[in-house]
């Protein structure tokens, strides 16, 4: 199959609905810091993956879904304080990272290039990215009430514990499959910008959701567009047009 | 069977013990109210019951029993993108059979359907109160966890709020938990108090446990509880 500029649109729009729609959660939890230091755990599974000749997408998956879970034990099983072990772990995890990529493939793991999508990478994305909204869809009700008050979550017999190992396991998803958009560094937005506007503009969860997903699959494109026409590259593309989307949603919200 | 039954339960924080030893049990339509200072542990005690924080000894459930939380507060960002239609339909239990209406249980706690709509974050302290009553009560619980509910509801409000929970408690025969600082409410409805510092300083009929010394020795504010119970 060859990859044309209707696939790379097509796999970096259902990762941004994707990221969109994980991130109007991620928000609601006030983690979305906590999940663009996850994001950087990705990059030593990267590097492996290139070293040793196997789908860096393997590799960061690996390493993503073992970060989530540290997260998840540090909260939960012990008193540690996560965000201070969360930011030095991962930052670490950055470094280690960038002196295993070898150097040429840095820049493309570090900012990421849809441009270079696979037939394969273009399956995945489809499937995982279908996958992820389908599940999140699923899961909303609980998510919400879990991420607004785990107690209140408790009390009606929902087991919040188990909702955030879903929910965790889900932004490794996520980021494993945005990285070929973005890039390790630049992840983060794909989570927090489309859901940032929305939140200025929404006034019920439904919209908030839908209006965050939607926002990251017009950014997608746009920014793919952009780097198609101007031979920029397409992660920071999309994330310079939604950053001053946001800005502009804030100016909107403050007249 | 009670509703409810625990004993010897205690919660420690580290190494500080926050709960030491507490037992008693609830039945079928009884009230329980829990008073304390404040650092008593009340709310640890709510946490233990939900199940949220480790804690030791026993805590027995009832078969079929729905519990129904209001919180003491909820942490919400004040531009949250939820409705109240959608924060009550949030609880699992709310599109089952035997549970109220969103509709239908706003009615009950005194708020006007035109609520459904509006956001939560854009409500008054004691319209949101009323909200999380709502949401507590939506799928017909058995018992009622009511963490400080006068705490941010006006005097007028408050009234009505206890003889409405009253009047709910005699048709569906709930039980109820309620950490309360008025102790008027204590001896007008409590069934039993469980008093509180950190251990079990006494639990039983208000009439018959709570004694001027007994306040005394929970409170240590001297005469002022004594008045002001004799006041009502």
């Amino acid at each position: 199959m060859d990859i044309t500029l209707f696939h790379i649109v097509g796999a970096g729009a259902i990762s941004a609905a994707a990221g969109g729609l994980l991130g109007s959660f991620a928000l609601l939890r006030r983690m979305a810091l906590v999940g663009d230091a996850l994001s950087h755990v990705a990059l030593p599974g990267i590097a492996l993956g290139l070293l040793f000749h196997f789908n860096p997408f393997v590799g960061s998956l690996a390493f993503l879904v073992f970060g989530t879970t540290l997260i998840w034990a540090v909260e939960h099983k012990t008193n540690l304080p996560v965000d201070t072990l969360v930011g030095v772990l991962f930052v670490l995890a950055l470094a280690v990272g960038a002196l295993l990529t070898p150097e040429h493939e840095l820049l493309e793991a570090l900012f990421g290039d849809i441009s270079q999508l696979s037939a394969t990478g273009f399956w995945v994305s489809l499937l995982l990215g279908g996958v992820i909204i389908v599940a999140l869809l699923m899961l909303w009700r609980k998510l919400t009430l879990t991420m607004i008050s785990s107690e209140l979550s408790k009390s009606t017999g929902i087991r919040p514990h188990v909702v955030e190992f879903f929910f965790l396991t889900l932004f490794a998803f996520v980021v494993a499959l945005g990285i070929t958009f973005t890039g390790v560094l630049l992840i983060g937005a794909l989570v927090i910008i489309p859901a940032a506007i929305a939140r200025n503009i929404a006034t019920s969860m439904g919209a908030y959701m839908f209006l965050s997903s939607l926002i990251g699959v017009l950014g997608a494109i746009g920014g793919i567009l952009a780097s198609y026409f101007f031979h920029i590259a397409p992660g920071p593309a999309f994330v310079i047009l939604l950053g001053t989307l946001f800005f502009l949603s804030i100016i909107g919200k403050l007249r | 069977m009670s509703f409810l039954k625990v004993d010897n339960l205690s919660v420690l924080y580290g190494k500080e013990s926050v709960l030491s030893d507490i037992s008693f049990s609830l039945e079928k339509g009884e009230t329980i109210a829990v008073i304390g200072p404040n650092g008593s542990g009340k709310t640890t005690l709510f946490r233990a019951l939900l199940g949220t924080i480790p804690f030791t000894g026993e805590i027995r459930w009832g078969e079929k029993v729905k519990i129904g939380y209001v919180p003491q507060r909820l942490d919400l960002e004040r531009n949250l993108p939820l409705t109240i239609q959608e924060f009550l339909l949030l609880h699992p239990l709310s599109t089952k059979q035997g549970s109220y209406s969103p509709n239908e249980v706003l009615g009950i706690v005194g708020l006007d359907p035109q609520f459904l709509e509006k956001s939560l974050g854009s409500l008054s302290a004691g319209q949101f109160q009323r909200a999380l009553i709502a949401f507590a009560l939506i799928a017909q619980p058995t018992i009622l966890l009511f963490d400080e509910p006068t705490a941010s509801i006006d005097i007028k409000g408050e009234e009505t709020l206890y003889d409405l929970l009253h009047r709910l408690q005699d048709v569906h025969r709930f039980g109820m938990i309620l950490i309360s600082h008025d102790l008027t409410f204590v001896y007008r409805y409590a069934d039993k108090v469980l008093c509180l510092n950190k251990k079990q300083l006494c639990f039983g009929i208000p009439q018959e446990v709570l004694t001027p010394q007994e306040l005394e020795r929970l409170y240590g504010t001297g005469g002022k509880f004594y008045h002001h119970i004799h006041g009502y």
